[in-house]
């Protein structure tokens, strides 16, 4: 292989062989950021669930069932500490808190971001928590948290600014000894402990299974995207290369050359989009999901990955350089005739249907890598059957056109729809939970919340008592509010005008009242049922706009290739006295047919599959959120396919074109 | 006088070289006309220039008594898709669309309805010698096929003046000589004038007329005496 003969090639391409170098660069760099943000999310899932499974505490085994102290269980086993949490409110937002109590006489090792294991009565905030207690007026917050100690370490922390308190006690302090209510949400049991290592949550796990979900999303279609610039390299080159190999080049010199252009090109689009990446990271890190935002750490991958992927997409471009070579290799007289293509085959819609029906069976248990695995098939099927639907479409679009530009376009589908549907595959998968989410308002939880009332779980055989200390608690506070016990709960009514500070101030005054409970509002029930649903439109939003993003990218890159590919015709025809106008309608309707159609199909059909769910009004932000991002998604193709312009202006400017 | 295209005194230079240098051209109606000289020496640019592609430098160009060198390219542009046909060496069809409709794409550009658009183009075909080809792609056709669909392209609008550089300079002796019978033939049938540039004396036999264009000047026979 013959590297300085490799280096001349890539220079002495001419400018439109450079600029095909360009797209390449540009295609792989884009594709290196989204899959490097594709892949940093399903990290920064696990460091979040990393991070937070200290307050997930795992009973210490056969210890604590039965408070018998088995024989031979090993020392890890022995309970070291005892642990509770429970979530209370303050204004709109959650704090968790964590009560901790040491068993032994000896302090146990303490979880992270903690100096040491807080001591009876001892509390530690985290710093946002700190912030706020101390803004807001003692007997609104601080004052539910006495004998504040410390601050808490990000390495406690699931997000920047997340509110936690950590609480010492004696371990027989009733905090760590009551029974919990049943809301597992709200609050989780004390348990015994054999460290505070924890494990991560089941809500953790169920945000790394739909963050792996999201991340196929937008991995199979920038996989097919980049693979298809890859090509694009090659494309440009072919009929020099087809020339070299009829000066007598090997067909193994003419690959090694295309293949190490290709893969120097590759490199360092990939080290550009990884920088891309790093300057994007910490916008990306200001996404809310799970309650707050994101540690810019948590979204860079291992430097071990982020190594991978730079070694792997070069190599991935190589493969993809070498298939699309094959052609020229094979064949010296490398300028291939088009001719029609031959027409795909139902057989894929068959196989789609048969992977889909597959699809439970294979998905019963609840294993990551599996679902990954059926997804990833699904979304590969869908990919099939992708580009028949957009040949279909541009027949359809054919035959009914009656102006050129129209009929162009079809045509230009029909002829290669593997390019339409590259475009507009993303937007197509991901549309249609895009469009189903938009219309879940989280109005369908708190379309019955009453406001201005706190209620506290209580044992039934306690209410009249807890609800006299109650009253008298809020009295001391100079709070006034209707108290009533009704079966297992006390209500606290402060009146449906009792402002957000009132309710703090009730809630402040009623802390601690029944250990381990916390008094809520309706809307705090309903906290992280909404907090969920919001989650799962952000991330749709995020997959939707990563979709949107390869679509315009793609819808560029074809765009410019397909201008270079037939310059020579556009030139003659521009010559003939065809106004680019028309060459350029043909253009944008060739991506906008497929995009409206597949796209905004998809969006519909899923908004109107959320329709049956749909309470009451319809979830305005939702669908303002979702017809923004289509908005900019459709501008951002348009403005892609502009871009483009003056190269057609330019490349049929010669009034005497000649294929290079 | 009854001279349908006339260029007076054109010249044109690139840089230093001077492509053309004070050439006068008259073609009369339904007159074919082969323009002929070594390579370098102008043709091209003496075509560009008459068909309104390119600006002369200084000269005239009247297209029926009416000047269109100092036209808007807007205009020249209009001009060159009703007024004028083209027939390149090759690379003009597109590759996507069937030979049919590539030849009723001019006149689907000048608003006819797609259905009579493709009609009006299907009646070239047999004359052409394409009975069959309607519906295949540039890409399944030989070189001389595709250059008649090319031919036929360029007549559809009824044009008042055929241009071709080097139309059958893609193509094989036999093939080249048929294929240039067939543009005279057609073109003089539709009543529109002929401007040929070739290289090669026998396609230069079927016109009416030769010119020679030598650095830039013609020889002989620019405008009749
Ligand atoms: N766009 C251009 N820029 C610079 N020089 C040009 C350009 N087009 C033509 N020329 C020069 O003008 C002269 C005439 O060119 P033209 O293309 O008209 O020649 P031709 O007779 O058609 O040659 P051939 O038979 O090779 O096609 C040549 O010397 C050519 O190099
Ligand atoms: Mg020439």
């Amino acid at each position: 292989m013959n590297l300085d003969l490799t280096w001349r090639l890539l220079k002495g391409g001419g400018r439109k062989g450079l600029l095909g170098t360009w797209l390449t660069l540009g295609a792989v760099a884009v594709s290196m950021a989204l899959l490097l943000f594709a892949v940093a999310a399903n990290y920064a899932f696990e460091a979040r669930a990393d991070r937070s499974a200290w307050r997930n505490p795992v009973a210490t085994t056969g210890v604590q069932e039965k408070g018998v102290q088995e024989k031979g269980v090993q020392e890890k086993g022995k309970a070291v500490a005892i642990e509770a949490s429970r979530h209370d409110f303050v204004r709109d937002k959650d704090i968790t808190v964590v009560d901790l109590g040491a068993l032994g006489a000896e302090a146990p090792a303490p979880p992270p971001g903690l100096a040491r294991f807080p001591a009876p009565g001892e509390v530690w905030l985290s710093p946002a928590l700190k912030e706020l207690a101390e803004q807001l007026p003692a007997d609104q917050l601080a004052a539910r948290f006495p004998g504040t100690k410390g601050v808490l370490g990000e390495e406690a922390l699931l997000y920047p600014g997340e509110l936690i308190a950590v609480v010492g006690r004696k371990p027989d302090a009733p905090e760590l000894t009551a029974q919990r209510s049943d809301d597992w949400i709200i609050a989780k049991p004390p348990v015994k402990v054999a460290s505070l290592a924890g494990e991560p949550t089941e809500d953790a796990e169920a945000y790394q299974v739909l963050a792996l979900i999201a991340g196929v999303l937008m991995i199979v279609p920038l996989l097919v995207f980049g693979g298809a610039a890859a090509r694009l390299t090659v494309a440009r080159r072919d009929q020099r290369l087809a020339t070299l190999r009829l000066v007598g080049a090997t067909p193994g010199q003419v690959v090694g050359m295309t293949v190490a252009e290709a893969m120097i090109v590759a490199l360092a689009g990939a080290v550009t989009g990884t920088l891309a990446y790093a300057l994007a990271a910490p916008l990306l890190a200001g996404i809310q999901i799970g309650g707050g935002p994101w540690f810019v750490s948590d979204l860079w991958p291992s430097p071990l990955v982020l190594g991978g992927l730079l070694v792997a997409v070069p190599l991935l471009v190589g493969l993809s350089a070498v298939v699309g070579l094959r052609r020229v290799v094979v064949s010296p007289l490398g300028v291939a005739k088009r001719e029609t293509p031959p027409a795909m085959r139902f057989v894929r819609v068959v196989v789609l249907l048969a992977v889909l029906a597959a699809v439970p069976l294979l998905s019963r248990g609840n294993a990551v890598g599996p679902i990954a695995v059926v997804i990833g098939l699904a979304f590969l099927c869908v990919n099939l059957v992708g580009p028949w639907v957009v040949g279909i479409i541009g027949r359809v679009t054919a035959r009914r056109a009656n102006r050129p530009a129209r009929l162009l376009a079809g045509r230009r589908l029909v002829d290669d729809p593997r390019s339409a549907w590259r475009t507009v595959s993303g937007v197509a998968m991901t549309g249609f939970v895009a469009g189903f989410l938009c219309l879940l308002s989280p109005g369908v939880f708190n379309s019955t919340g009453v406001t201005g009332q706190l209620q506290i779980a209580v044992p039934a055989d306690q209410t009249a008592a807890v609800a006299e200390q109650a009253r008298t608690r809020l009295k001391e506070a100079g709070i006034t509010a209707t108290v009533k016990p009704v079966k297992k709960v006390v209500a606290v009514a402060l009146g449906t005008s009792a402002d957000a500070a009132t309710v703090d101030r009730a809630r402040t005054a009623l802390a601690g009242l029944v250990p381990g409970h916390t008094p809520t509002t309706d809307a705090d029930d309903e906290h992280f049922g909404v907090q969920i649903l919001a989650d799962v439109r952000a991330g749709t939003v995020v997959v939707l706009s990563v979709s949107f993003l390869v679509a315009i990218a793609s819808a560029g890159i074809t765009a410019a290739s397909s201008i270079l590919d037939r310059r020579q015709t556009y030139g003659l025809l521009r010559l003939a006295g065809t106004p680019l106008e028309v060459l350029d309608k043909a253009r944008r309707a060739e991506t906008l047919i497929p995009l409206t159609v597949m796209g905004g199909g998809a969006i519909l059909v899923g908004a109107f599959c959320a329709a049956p769910f749909m309470i009451g009004a319809v979830n305005s932000t939702g669908v303002i959120t979702l017809l923004l991002c289509v908005g900019l998604g459709f501008a951002g193709v348009i403005g892609a396919g502009a871009l483009s312009r003056p190269l057609l202006n330019s490349v049929t400017a010669d009034p005497a074109p000649r294929p290079d | 006088m009854n001279d349908v295209l006339v260029g007076r005194a054109l010249a044109k230079r690139f840089g230093q070289t001077v492509a053309l240098d004070g050439v006068d051209l008259a073609v009369r109606a339904g007159e074919a006309v082969a323009i002929m000289g070594p390579s370098g020496s102008g043709k091209s640019t003496l075509l560009h220039c008459l068909a309104g592609i390119m600006k002369p430098d200084s000269g005239e160009v009247h297209l029926l008594g009416q000047r269109i060198d100092n036209m808007r390219e807007r205009g020249r542009s209009a001009l060159r898709r009703t007024r004028f046909g083209f027939v390149f060496q090759f690379g003009q069809l597109l590759p996507e669309l069937p030979a049919e409709e590539n030849v009723a794409l001019p006149l689907m550009l000048g608003d006819v309805p797609r259905a009579q658009a493709v009609r009006q183009a299907r009646d070239w075909f047999g004359p052409l010698g394409l009975h069959g080809m309607e519906t295949r792609r540039p890409g399944e056709l030989s070189g001389g096929q595709a250059q008649r669909v090319a031919i036929a392209r360029a007549l559809v609008t009824k044009p008042a003046v055929v241009f071709a550089d080097e139309p059958t300079g893609a193509l094989d002796q036999t093939t080249g000589e048929e294929t240039m019978r067939l543009l005279v033939e057609a073109t003089k049938h539709n009543g529109a004038c002929l401007i040929v540039v070739t290289h090669d004396p026998n396609v230069a036999g079927w016109c009416d007329r030769t010119v020679e264009v030598r650095d830039g000047h013609l020889l002989a026979g620019g405008v009749r005496a």
